[in-house]
């Protein structure tokens, strides 16, 4: 069974979905019920999974079957495999994944029309996540990529506020396009490299691994290193990286790409924006650790400035954005693009400490944007009201969501204690040693990108100032009745999460002890690899 | 005798197609029929050592008879059947 | 053994009050007699154990304590605990005040709804200000450094109902943000620099880095913020919102004073430039500290811009080198300080109480009070006391450490300590003024508008710590000589405490200013000048300029979001669905017109060959023979 985890853990919730086809569509506690075993099973998966998980760069887990072999003569050999596996990157997203899962399920209870459709599709979106970040064969990875793609369209579009379908047509569009750009590198990668393990034989195949080592790549094909088709002033290598890198900074999102997350968290029912932000923007950075930058090493380098530029560049903009915003979901979504930006910086800095930020950041901002948008679906749970200004003096009223408000909101503006400290330090202190180091990016944009720290408290703040100091006070149509404390179910998701935020703030290690053989690794090949074949470029 | 034949075989020709009346067709056709009569014999008198073109003659004439008895009987029982005896009428089998 | 009993009291005066935390957190909030007494309880065990430490481990060999945190590639991040002479009194200082504090509380804010949440984040306080004290790495010491802002921004805002709190704690909290910014950047270039946060390695290395002076200024950027220096100072007296025992412990005597002790800790990594603007920054924070507190009618807003003055005074005196001299007067001033404002307390509560069902007015205005001496003896004992200590009179703590800094910066004997000792004698003349001012507005000549109120001394348990501390300011906390700061503390051979003329001619100085605040303040002269008021208007500037450009800046961004990308989006989309029609359209028009066209081609074709054969038998003969015609024709020819 251990040999097979990864699979099940994809499988579980895919089953789970077909079961689900075949419960009619009364029963409504039946998929609730449903939906939660199957992501239990999943936990008792992963709890294997980490167990037996050892810290060390290689990979763990590995299942590599072959799916599609094509001889296409003297084209050559078509190779996709089904080829999954764990190193200390993806563990990290994984149990990510399952865990916030299980928030999202508890929180979708409260989602009465069309049940049945809806935990399908969140259970369909689900595996899509675990197997996108597991897969290691890209054809198998742009396969999931995809596949997480639809049913976050219909959850946005059909269970969503009342701009849903704008704003799923936006999301929709937006990601499309993104995947269109992938996609294009995806063929001519497969066009350029070959499986060595066949080596005489011409066998095309779609296994990242062997696409970061540049002596598979076929010479004289595009993306061949030695021999670079120039296209414009840039080699084909390079505008290959530069599509990867915009394909999944809209995922991210990076500004400014960015402007279909705002529509979709506020349209978005709560679970689905607990989904989205916590896991479905972490595949753009996962993406460009493991596709963009260890695959075409040189041009990571030679944009490295770009990408940590681009990063400061969101990083404030959000965090201004977030100020304007009057929508509670809306600031909330602002901050996470800001928040993202130091997963470029850090991701750009190439050093060990900001790869490792860059990561943790993610891992973070999974944990506390989704007890963001808790509280945010806390409130609009109760009047259906999320307006900033419609609200005040409710920290008389609601003692205990103060405090939980208190806990998200401190934790997401970086207060030491909790894990956004780590991430955001240790991106400070790579982005600013990178120039002495590797001479990647300025230090400049290190200082800069603190302009965000100062930002992130002033938004936050204010709202805090806004919503809950001051007589109880209450605009539009929502009623101070309609204020109740918080129930035991949201009890159970928002605390598990202030919680998480708060050990990995002060207990980082455990974490790090997964990332650290990860980051060493992947730093010194793309750095080394990078600076090997720049003369190239 | 040749130019008269001629202008039977015309007359005949031109009756069947402008009359309407299946008889009237009938007597066209054998006008027509005639001025193929004078034909054989003319042609027969100018260069013939034997009489073929008047036998010929004779038998297109009883022919001509047994078609007239033929074709007036159904012409006949066309106009029982029908009421009429102008074919273009007669539009059964037309899709 | 005894390291294992030192390491045991470290951690018990460490982790006490978080334990009161981490309880009250868990207790239900109308269990107020156990929270009360667990917090007291626990806050008793961090004071006993921190002064058996300060007792037994001064000036003693102190290992410091291992644990580690956490690491990255080949680098590790430490949680070192040190401690020092100077720690241990910090730790001690801290621990007492915040004890005293706590009881204090418990009458203070007896009968609030929050009380719980008072209690846990004063004793989370006093936890995060223990561990700046200890930590012996750079981050962590940014951690608990930040944390300190963070409970002090909840206890600013304690009253949440009080729309005011909820924008003085905002402000101390965006201002401290500010400056921890910049000790971010600060952090960002010792680690560039050195490779490691551990304090102990990098005070140990003695080569001058180019970024150094930088460095050392943006770790100063810290201290700006969280000890309201020029510029940032703005927040304290707004941070007066909070309640008074909050403004005693945190706005006086402790967090404040974490940046002074900060700048001690690094004193090594402060380069020769960094420090010239360390002392000029102190310098002017200390003279508006100063003006501004002679010209305020709030009491509390008096002590606290007296307290930026007086920090002021201290973060000069480091950046003219003068270290145990400065600690030795945030040590001093800690304790009068805390005590003026539990005094301050002491008053406002009692005419709080007295002025219920009574007329309304400001509690904290000096201008409604007077007379109060004989109403609230404990009181006037108590702020006389503190008051003189803080005006610099002999027989008090506060006169020693003064005069420690004044004949230090004496014997420096260069231009610019000459331009300092002026600085700080004309700052002691406008201390003197605006304590003794405070005195006899509030405790002298006739009650103005509390006359008519029956007012009563507050109980027992708020009089005893401010007693306490009242004792505290007198002069044997320093040394036995009343007129020799060399003592227990100070033991330097390079404090030269023989220059007794300097000392006669400060007393005189100091005389001389209380009978002119005497001539001058005796009779009500409640004017005061708007400018010095609001304290030169730095703050309404800074609040306009900062607001505004953040404000423009995020309505911009904002607007750019909406106009440019999204329309452009919008834009693509449509251009896209025009595109979509267009080709639509090719479609219809062409395409299919081609197709229908060919159709129709053979449509007509068909209509043709059939009107052929309409049934018409004439016209079939007619074209036969027509045929037959056109065939003849072609055989002929």
């Amino acid at each position: 069974m251990q040999e097979y985890l990864l699979s099940l853990l994809i499988f579980t919730p895919l089953l789970a979905a077909v079961i689900a086809l075949f419960i009619p569509s009364t029963f409504i506690q039946a998929f609730r019920f449903l939906a939660m075993m199957a992501t239990l099973i999943q936990v008792v998966f992963i709890w294997q999974l980490v167990t037996a998980y050892e810290p060390s760069a290689s990979l763990q887990f590995v299942e590599q079957k072959s799916w599609i072999t094509l001889d296409l003569g003297a084209w050559g050999t078509l190779q996709a495999q089904y080829f999954l596996g764990i190193d200390g990157l993806n563990i990290t997203f994984v149990c990510l994944t399952v865990a916030i899962m299980i928030i999202a399920t508890i929180s979708s209870w409260r989602i009465t029309k069309n049940v049945k459709g809806y935990f399908i599709l969140v259970l369909i979106l689900n595996a899509a996540i675990v197997g996108t970040f597991s897969a290691l064969d890209f054809l198998l990875f742009y396969l999931f990529f995809e596949f997480m793609l639809l049913p976050m369209f219909f959850l946005i579009g059909i269970w969503g506020g009342p701009r849903r379908e704008y704003a799923s047509i936006k999301f929709f569009l937006y990601t499309l396009l993104g995947s269109i750009l992938i996609l294009i590198v995806l063929i001519g990668l497969y066009i350029s490299v070959l499986d060595p393990e066949h080596s005489p034989k011409v066998v095309h195949t779609f296994n990242m691994l062997h696409m970061t080592h540049p002596e598979n790549f076929i010479s004289g094909s595009i993306f061949d290193p030695e021999n670079p088709w120039m296209i414009g002033t840039i080699n084909a290598r390079a505008w290959a990286f530069l599509l990867l890198f915009i394909g999944f900074a809209i995922k991210l999102p990076m500004v400014p790409l960015h402007t279909w997350l705002p529509d979709a968290h506020v349209e978005a029912p709560t679970p689905v924006s607990v989904i989205l932000a916590a896991l479905l923007l972490k595949i753009g950075g996962y993406g460009l650790m493991r596709i963009a930058f260890p695959i075409f090493p040189e041009a990571a380098l030679t944009f490295s400035w770009l990408v940590g530029l681009l990063g400061v560049v969101s990083i404030i903009y959000g965090a201004l954005n977030a100020m304007a915003s009057k929508d509670l979901k809306r600031l909330i979504a602002y901050s996470s693009v800001s928040h993202m930006g130091f997963v470029l910086l850090g991701l750009a800095s190439l050093t060990t400490e900001g790869v490792t930020g860059a990561i943790y950041q993610m891992f973070s901002h999974g944990i506390i944007a989704a007890l963001l948008f808790l509280i945010a679906g806390v409130l609009s749970d109760r009047t259906h009201d999320r307006m900033i200004d419609h609200y005040s003096g409710l920290a008389t009223r609601m003692p205990s969501y103060f405090a939980i408000v208190l806990i998200g909101f401190f934790a997401s503006m970086g207060l030491p204690g909790f894990s956004g400290f780590i991430a955001e330090i240790l991106v400070f202190l790579g982005a600013f040693k990178s120039n002495t180091t590797n001479g990647l990016i300025h230090e400049s944009l290190a200082v800069i990108s603190t302009l965000g720290l100062i930002l992130g408290a002033g938004y936050y703040l204010w709202a805090i100032q806004r919503m809950f100091f001051g007589p109880l006070h209450l605009k539009g149509e929502a009623t101070i009745e309609q204020l109740v404390p918080l129930s035991y179910r949201e009890y159970l998701m928002l605390i598990p999460l202030c919680f998480a935020a708060f050990f990995f703030g002060i207990y980082p290690q455990m974490i790090l002890n997964w990332i650290n053989p990860f980051t060493e690794g992947f730093v010194n090949i793309v750095v080394e690899t990078g600076k090997r074949l720049t003369p190239n470029l | 005798m040749l130019y008269l034949a001629a202008f039977l075989f015309s007359i005949g020709i031109i009756i069947v197609m402008v009359k309407r009346n299946a008889i009237m067709v009938l007597l066209g056709i054998e006008l027509m029929l005639n001025a193929s009569n004078l034909n054989f014999v003319a042609f027969n008198q100018q260069h013939g050592q034997q009489s073929d073109g008047h036998i010929f003659a004779l038998f297109v004439i009883i022919v001509a008879v047994c078609e007239a008895a033929v074709g007036l009987a159904i012409v006949l029982r066309v106009y029982k059947y029908y009421n009429t005896s102008v074919p273009d009428e007669i539009a059964d089998l037309k899709g | 053994m005894e390291k294992k009993l030192f390491d045991a009291l470290v951690f018990l005066t460490l982790l006490a009050p978080l334990v009161s935390f981490f309880t009250l957190c868990c207790l239900p909030r109308n269990y107020i007699k156990i929270i009360l007494s667990a917090s007291i309880f626990l806050m008793l065990i961090s004071t006993l154990s921190a002064l058996v430490l300060l007792f037994n481990f001064w000036n003693g060999a102190i290992i410091p304590i291992h644990l580690n945190w956490f690491s990255i590639g080949t680098n590790s991040f430490t949680a070192d605990l040190a401690l020092s002479n100077r720690s241990l009194v910090m730790l001690a200082l801290v621990a007492f005040i915040s004890l005293l504090v706590h009881v204090f509380s418990i009458g203070y804010m007896g009968g609030d709804r929050d009380l719980k949440r008072y209690f846990a984040m004063l004793g989370f306080f006093t936890f995060c200000m223990q561990g700046i004290v200890l930590s012996d790495n750079l981050l962590l010491l940014f951690m608990f450094w930040e944390l300190v802002g963070f409970s002090s921004y909840l206890l600013i805002g304690h009253r949440t109902i009080r729309p005011e709190a909820g924008r003085a704690a905002k402000k101390a909290f965006l201002l401290n943000r500010i400056g921890d910014a910049g000790f971010m950047v600060g952090l960002m270039m010792i680690w560039a620099i050195y490779e490691t946060f551990s304090l102990t390695q990098i005070l140990s290395t003695s080569t001058v880095h180019p970024w150094q002076t930088a460095a050392s200024l943006c770790i100063f950027c810290g201290v700006i913020g969280k000890s309201a220096q020029f510029p940032l100072f703005t927040w304290l007296p707004d941070a007066m919102e909070g309640p008074t025992p909050v403004s005693a412990l945190i706005h006086a005597a402790t967090m404040v004073a974490a940046g002074v002790y900060l700048l001690v800790r690094l004193f090594h990594i402060f380069t020769e430039d960094a420090l010239l603007v360390v002392a000029v920054t102190g310098m002017i924070t200390t003279l508006i500290g100063a003006m501004a507190a002679l010209s305020q009618h709030d009491i509390k807003k008096i002590l606290a811009y007296s307290t930026i003055s007086q920090l002021g005074l201290m973060v000069l005196a480091i950046g003219m080198g003068i270290l145990d001299a400065a600690l030795l007067h945030l040590f001093t001033h800690a304790f009068f300080k805390a005590c003026l404002f539990l005094s301050a307390g002491l008053v406002t509560h009692s005419l709080h109480k007295a002025q219920k069902g009574q007329q309304h007015f400001d509690v904290q205005d000096i201008r409604n009070m007077g007379g109060l001496r004989k109403k609230m003896p404990t009181a006037f004992i108590a702020f006389l006391l503190s008051g003189a200590s803080l005006a610099g009179i002999p027989f008090f703590s506060g006169f020693l450490s003064k005069e420690a800094i004044l004949i230090a910066l004496y014997m420096h004997n260069n231009i610019l300590s000459w331009l300092m000792l002026v600085v700080i004698v004309s700052v002691s003349f406008l201390t003197v003024l605006y304590t003794f001012r405070m005195i006899w507005f509030i405790f002298f000549g006739e009650g103005r508008v509390i006359k008519p109120l029956k007012i009563e001394e507050p109980s027992w348990i708020m009089r005893l710590p401010v007693l306490i501390l009242a004792f505290c300011s007198l002069w044997f906390l320093v040394s036995r000589n009343p007129f020799d700061f060399k003592g227990w503390m100070l033991t330097n051979e390079n404090h030269h405490s023989d220059l007794l003329w300097i000392t006669f001619i400060s007393i005189l100085w100091i005389v001389a200013a209380v009978l002119v605040s005497w001539y001058a303040f005796r009779k009500n002269p409640f004017k005061t000048h708007h400018i010095l008021r609001k304290s030169f208007y730095i703050d309404e500037g800074l609040t306009a300029f900062f607001g505004t450009v953040t404000r423009i800046s995020s309505r911009t961004t904002a607007f750019i979001d909406r106009s440019w990308i999204d329309k452009t989006i919008h834009g693509l989309v449509y251009a896209q669905v025009v595109v979509a029609h267009f080709t639509g359209w090719i479609d219809h028009v062409f395409v299919d017109g081609t197709v229908n066209g060919v159709a129709r081609l053979a449509g007509l074709g068909g209509k043709i060959t059939r009107s052929f054969q309409g049934g018409n038998i004439q016209l079939y003969i007619f074209w036969a023979l027509f045929a037959i015609i056109i065939f003849i024709i072609w055989t002929l020819n």
